[in-house]
């Protein structure tokens, strides 16, 4: 009986065992804790400040999930580094491209290129984006990343989160670039979650440089308001951005092919339901499937490295001076410019990739200075500008990379 | 500068770089500006469609009956001729007033026979 009542609390204690060995807290680790965290101020910047909650929400649980301890050795499927896991196939749609491909679909259909056709000029100051891009590729080779990396590294000067998770699945996956070739590093989650960070970040960083770089006069300046413009003319731009683009840099098909093919759904007011779908379902569903899975991609033992730490600190920086670059640009075209027909170098800031967050920024920064100065639809041509310029030089960092 | 396992070197970026960098920037600096440009010349398209348009109506214009030519002499005296005519429309009056009489239907409020003096006995 006693014997029979001990093997029982044995068995017992053994299954205990195992269910605390397979347990999350056993197989705990600091960095699984570390990230946890990460994914925690990542859903306090979103609800406590509003910092683009539809991003760093999805994120924030998805770099929790993603580092749930579990037992390795254990076949449970459930990492997204595991053959066979739902997150596993989820994350496809990552590492082929094919979300931000959709959400540059959605992007299109929900944006008015008016601004921009209205006064192309404008798009001259997409190369704000341009300058952080190239100081972030040069930083990147200066603290010794491989050439596919840094150049993987450098979109996110172009504060687009897209262009960098398309760009970094493409050659910064983990995987063989060529079958002679070494594997690359997986820098997907580091520059997915530094270029998402800085695009929620655009209202507190950008609005002190554009500040410091310009008197009160120049953010007082009113622009001429924007022509009317015919659907034809707008249709018409959207036919030659993408034929242009596309022969300038095909590797950039994916994304600007379907920007234009968005815009065009919504321009030529016979596809409205197509365009509203991608607009709004489309998007949403995309944005849901990016941020859980770039989210979980970010496990501590692919994530915590010393490069990540670098790829933020270089975001970072190129991200001012991609701001500063826009703003110093756009006071330098003022001097060539007639005086109605001049520029407020707000706008300039605007030139970064973070569509619409940055064009929202500086409207409100024009607003503050003057009430009845709406600055919202001439910034959204140098931000349109940039996101396009973003998307060339992804292009052509990929077809010279590949 | 050594920065855990990664290496802060200016000896990474050699002239190859600073090439690559160089023609990419240019090229998407040269792409936007192209860009720029042929977005610039769509509304001289639109303007000449316009153009086009606003000739074609004129020529449809040029193209119908001309309507008989009446000079300013003729105008004037036909203007002069309406605004007697209207001006001395009402000049006439036939000065008598007309009452029309009114036709009441029958009320019983105040007939003869609802009278209090029917029913005072005499």
């Amino acid at each position: 009986m006693k014997l029979y009542f001990l093997s029982t609390v044995l068995s017992g204690s053994n299954f205990f065992c195992k269910i605390w060995e397979g347990s999350g807290f056993a197989n705990t680790g600091l960095g699984n804790i570390l990230m946890i965290f990460v994914g925690v101020v990542l859903i306090f910047l979103a609800i406590r400040y509003s910092y683009k909650p539809l991003l760093l929400i999805p994120l924030g649980i998805g770099v929790i999930l993603g580092n749930i301890p579990f037992l390795q050795t254990a076949s449970y499927a459930i990492g997204i580094y595991e053959d066979g896991s739902v997150l596993h196939y989820l994350f496809q749609g990552v590492l082929k491209g094919i979300y931000p491909a959709l959400i540059f679909l959605g992007l299109g259909a929900m944006t008015d290129l008016s601004p921009l056709i209205s006064n192309p000029k404008l798009m001259l100051l997409g190369m704000a984006a341009q300058v952080g891009i190239f100081a972030t590729f040069l930083g990147a080779m200066l603290f010794g990343f491989p050439i596919e990396q840094a150049a993987a590294v450098s979109i996110i000067g172009g504060a687009d989160g897209n262009t960098a998770i398309f760009l970094s699945s493409q050659i910064a996956n983990g995987l063989k670039l060529q079958p002679q070739a070494l594997n690359v590093q997986n820098l997907i989650g580091p520059i997915a979650i530094a270029a998402y960070l800085y695009m929620a970040l655009v209202p507190v960083i950008q609005p002190p440089i554009a500040r410091l770089l310009t008197t009160k006069k120049e953010r007082r300046i009113r622009m001429k308001p924007l022509r009317s413009l015919h659907r034809y003319e707008k249709i018409l731009f959207s036919l030659s951005g993408l034929l242009l683009t596309a022969f300038i840099a095909p590797a950039a098909l994916p994304l600007l092919g379907m920007f234009f093919f968005g815009n065009i759904l919504k321009e030529s007011g016979l596809t409205k339901q197509l365009a509203n779908t991608a607009s709004t379902v489309l998007i949403d569903i995309m944005l849901i499937l990016v941020g859980i899975t770039v989210g979980a991609s970010t496990q501590a033992d692919v994530f915590l490295k010393p490069e990540s730490l670098v790829i933020l600190l270089l975001g970072f920086v190129s991200f001012i001076l991609a701001t500063a670059g826009g703003v110093i640009f756009a006071k330098i075209m003022n001097l060539f410019l007639k005086k109605e027909n001049r520029i407020n170098p707000l706008i300039g800031a605007a030139g970064v990739a973070a569509l619409p967050d940055s064009a929202h920024t500086i409207h409100e920064m024009g607003l503050k200075e003057d009430a009845s100065n709406y600055l919202i639809v001439h910034a959204t041509a140098p931000n349109i500008a940039g996101v396009i310029g973003s998307a060339i030089t992804a292009g052509l960092l990929l077809s010279f990379i590949l | 500068m050594r920065l855990l396992t990664v290496t802060f070197n200016g000896a990474f970026i050699d002239s190859n770089v600073w090439l690559i960098a160089l023609c990419i920037f240019c090229t998407v600096l040269a792409s936007l500006a192209i860009l720029a440009f042929v977005f610039a010349r769509i509304h001289t398209i639109q303007d000449y469609r316009n153009r086009r348009k606003m000739k074609k109506e004129e020529e449809i214009q040029a193209a119908k009956p001309k309507k008989p030519v009446i000079t300013g002499e003729e105008n004037a005296a036909i203007a002069t001729a309406l605004f007697l005519y209207f001006s001395e429309m009402h000049d006439e009056e036939q000065y008598v007033t007309t009452i029309r009489k009114v036709s009441r239907t029958y009320s019983p409020w105040n007939a003869k026979i609802y009278g209090i003096w029917n029913s005072m006995k005499r």
